[in-house]
């Protein structure tokens, strides 16, 4: 059954740019005719640094290629490619109808800075909108001084309030020391 | 009660971007922390379906040493 695959290899960082290159087209490429194979879409992305140490070695040359092939002849492939001495690290993957187009190296950062652009311009353009949005606030403040002028006129009214009751508190407290100072009741 | 209101929108539903690249190394350091460990959904803001697609994509560039697996300080 054809099936559609993406490979990407680590080429030794001790032979030249141009060797190098003429290796991967050895090492990959005649390999996949060999067993059968079509090379669809190939990309050289040259000399870069690896995140951690792999056997001694800092850098290393990447070269990445899509193909179609027979899904019985992938074992032989891999492990043709594992006795190779100059690659040193490949990762096949499958491919889907759904995925994309394939993109070079250079076209993937590019597309990444541009998209990475229009994030920080629409971050700074909602923080626009909010500083914007502060004299609405304001606004809000001004009705707030309505509210407090309602409140002191409710304190006050309150305040009469307890001076109506105070004298009716009085009233009664005169009425019960003067039924406790009768002698008639005997208490 | 009203509807909670959503704090993030997940990046890659934002762009309409279906696939993740593995290749893209840039993109994917983006979602990693300090110590170099995957980054939890809960801080970026990136939907369920993105987030299994995202952890495969950095486990396959981790292999490519295009992403390192933890941090390397340097010997003073």
């Amino acid at each position: 059954m054809l099936q559609k695959y993406e490979i990407l290899a680590i080429i030794d960082s001790s032979l030249d740019e141009k060797k190098a290159e003429q290796q991967a087209q050895e090492s990959v490429n005649k390999r996949i005719q060999e067993a059968g194979g079509k090379i669809t879409f190939e990309d050289f992305w040259g000399a870069r640094g690896f995140a951690y140490k792999i056997g001694k070695q800092t850098w290393g040359y990447y070269f990445c290629a899509q193909f179609e092939l027979e899904s019985k002849e992938m074992l032989e492939l891999k492990r043709d490619l594992n006795i190779d001495g100059k690659i040193i690290r490949f990762l096949i993957s499958k491919l889907d109808n759904h995925s994309p187009a394939p993109m070079t190296h250079t076209e993937i950062e590019t597309q990444w800075t541009s998209q990475e652009k229009e994030r920080k311009i629409s971050e700074m353009d909602s923080k626009k909108a909010k500083r914007t949005n502060v004299p609405k606030k304001e606004v809000i403040v001004e009705d707030d001084e309505e509210e407090t002028t309602k409140k002191s006129v409710e304190k006050e009214s309150l305040k009469k309030m307890e001076k109506k009751t105070e004298p009716k508190k009085d009233i009664i407290d005169r009425k019960l020391d003067e039924i406790l100072e009768d002698s008639s009741l005997d208490l | 009660m009203p509807p909670r209101p959503k704090k993030f929108i997940c990046t890659f539903c934002r762009n309409e971007q279906s696939y993740i690249d593995y290749k893209n190394s840039k993109l994917l350091s983006g979602f990693i922390t300090y110590y170099r460990s995957m980054q939890s959904r809960f801080h970026t803001g990136v939907c369920l379906k993105h987030q299994k697609q995202l952890a495969n994509a950095i486990k396959k560039s981790r292999i490519m040493a295009l992403l390192p697996f933890v941090r390397y300080e340097k010997k003073k």
